[in-house]
């Protein structure tokens, strides 16, 4: 190391004095950039890379006007720029579409330098090929806006159906119901169930569709984000749960909670729906919750951890999917709508929720929120 | 109009495209406190010849109550109700908004409009009956309403 470092350094000294020609070649021949100086709007010097890019060789660029490789409708961005670099501002890199030899388009972004070229002014240009890159945009874009448009179809969807399959359920439920006050003496024993049937399946169906118009609502009823500070949301959560948390005989335990950017009234959905849980799915021992939050760059990441049942890790997905229940009705009350609705309110706030548990060993919820400010604490 | 009943009884105007819920209000109605006469119409132009007392409703009573469903076909509920609250004659006249709906959107549109309240019909048989006596016995019974000159 020693020995190649005493040969290396009078070289450098050497060719930072006094460039070589074999220099110059390395870097302007063989750059993986294509490299060009116009002057009085010709190409004077060209490269290889350049000429692979346009598809013409160098004795055809030499002398060629530089606008010639330019579509026609991306002149004048490129002749502003050179404007702008004439006036001395520093150029940054524009893109414009390139004719090649061929007749056909490529993507290409530019940048130029204001240069002395034998005694004149030139313009030293480098350019690379973004054809590829342009393209996978494009495609990114058409996938995004097409995924914007059937995400708002759907929940567009979603609300109508459960908002208007509500009436005639409503319809049955109560002539169920009518029939059995007016009538339920004079029936026997069987059209009793058989009518209990039918308001339970009504009743239940009404649960289902009212949580369905909730997930719905998430995104099509959400409002703007505003400051929130998590500890109020909290509070509301749980004054919101009290009878439940009395009766289970729940104690609550919560760290210093931040302010994030978010909507309130779903935030306090999203630690109801998750405390609530832990609350309902206990084991014999009164549940004990506990609620943590800790920074991480610009990400705050929440937990809520229960001593309660627990969950097989093969469940660990698809719990957070609609109408998603691991119990009987008659063991756990509920529609399966809760977590649906925990990720679709953490990912509106672009973060991400996930659980880790074993069954008999209690539940942790995790999730993140984005954006809480340098500001706040 | 010959009134069915003696003693104080007051006009209703029930405006509701389904009979479903129209029996309910009216069994609701029946077993209640308050004597009613209840009139009914089927949509919202149908509603409005009643309290403009065109056509067939020449003859027909200016209503102490005017109970109104949102979601009908032809002339919805929001455009009745401002058609009466922007009526010298009619705006005085309370409106109760009895809808399936829960929609925060159109709630806030009703009261905007000077709805006099608006009701969610509750999915209970139970509650959709205490909560339509409710309304009659608080608008017709409780509530003390301008004097009306037929």
């Amino acid at each position: 190391m020693k020995t190649k470092g005493t040969i290396t350094a009078p070289e450098l000294v050497a060719t930072r004095t006094r460039p070589s020609k074999e220099l110059f070649r390395t870097l302007f021949y063989s750059s993986p950039i294509g490299t060009y100086i116009v002057q009085n709007g010709r190409f004077l010097l060209v490269n290889h890379q350049l000429a692979r890019i346009s598809g013409y060789n160098d004795d055809e660029l030499i002398g060629k006007s530089s606008l010639n490789l330019v579509l026609a409708e991306d002149r004048n961005a490129v002749r502003d720029n050179a404007v702008r670099m004439l006036k001395g501002e520093r150029s940054h890199g524009y893109e414009f579409r390139m004719v090649t030899k061929r007749a056909s388009l490529k993507w290409v972004m530019e940048t130029v330098a204001p240069v002395f070229y034998r005694r004149k002014r030139a313009t030293l240009g480098h350019l690379i090929d973004i054809t590829e890159r342009k393209q996978v945009e494009e495609m990114l874009k058409q996938t995004t806006l097409e995924m914007q448009r059937s995400n708002a179809e759907l929940e567009q969807f979603a609300y109508v159906i459960s908002h208007d399959l509500q009436e005639p359920l409503r319809m049955v439920s109560s002539y169920t119901q009518l029939l059995a006050q007016r009538y339920g003496d004079k029936l026997d024993a069987d059209a009793d169930e058989f009518i209990a049937y039918a308001v339970d399946g009504a009743e239940r169906m009404q649960a289902l569709l009212h949580d369905l118009l909730e997930y719905s609502r998430v995104g099509t009823r959400g409002k703007p984000f505003s400051w929130v500070n998590c500890k109020d949301a909290v509070d509301k959560a749980v004054a919101n749960l009290q009878i439940a948390i009395q009766e289970s005989g729940a104690s609550m335990t919560y760290d210093v909670l931040p302010t994030v950017m978010g909507d309130e009234g779903q935030l306090v959905r999203l630690f109801q729906n998750l405390i609530g849980n832990a609350v309902k799915f206990q084991r014999d021992d009164p549940p004990r919750v506990r609620i943590s939050a800790q920074r991480r760059y610009n990400k705050v990441a929440f937990s809520v951890q229960d001593n309660g049942i627990g969950i097989e890790p093969a469940h660990s997905q698809s719990i957070f999917e609609i109408f998603r229940r691991l119990h009987t009705r008659e063991e756990y009350p509920g529609t399966g709508m809760g977590l649906a609705i925990c990720k679709k309110i953490v990912e509106r706030h672009g973060g991400h929720i996930s659980v880790q548990s074993k069954p008999g060993e209690g539940s942790t919820f995790r999730f993140t929120l984005a954006v809480a400010g340098d500001e706040a604490t | 109009m010959k009134s069915q009943v003696t003693g104080r009884s007051l006009d209703v105007l029930l405006v509701d495209d389904s009979p479903g819920d129209m029996r309910l209000i009216v069994e609701a109605l029946k077993d209640g406190r308050t004597q009613v006469r209840l009139h009914i119409a089927r949509d919202g132009l149908d509603a409005i010849a009643f309290l403009r007392r065109r056509g067939k409703h020449v003859d027909a009573p200016r209503p102490n109550l005017v109970l109104l469903d949102l979601h009908m076909p032809r002339m919805d509920g929001l455009q009745v109700l401002a058609e009466i609250k922007e009526d010298m004659e009619l705006k005085h006249i309370p409106v109760v908004i009895l809808s399936g709906s829960e929609d925060a959107e159109s709630i806030v549109k009703t009261y905007n409009l000077h709805a006099n309240c608006y009701v969610t019909k509750p999915v209970d048989l139970a509650q959709f009956t205490a909560v339509v006596r409710f309304i009659g016995d608080f608008w017709l019974t409780a509530a003390t309403l301008p004097m009306e000159e037929r």
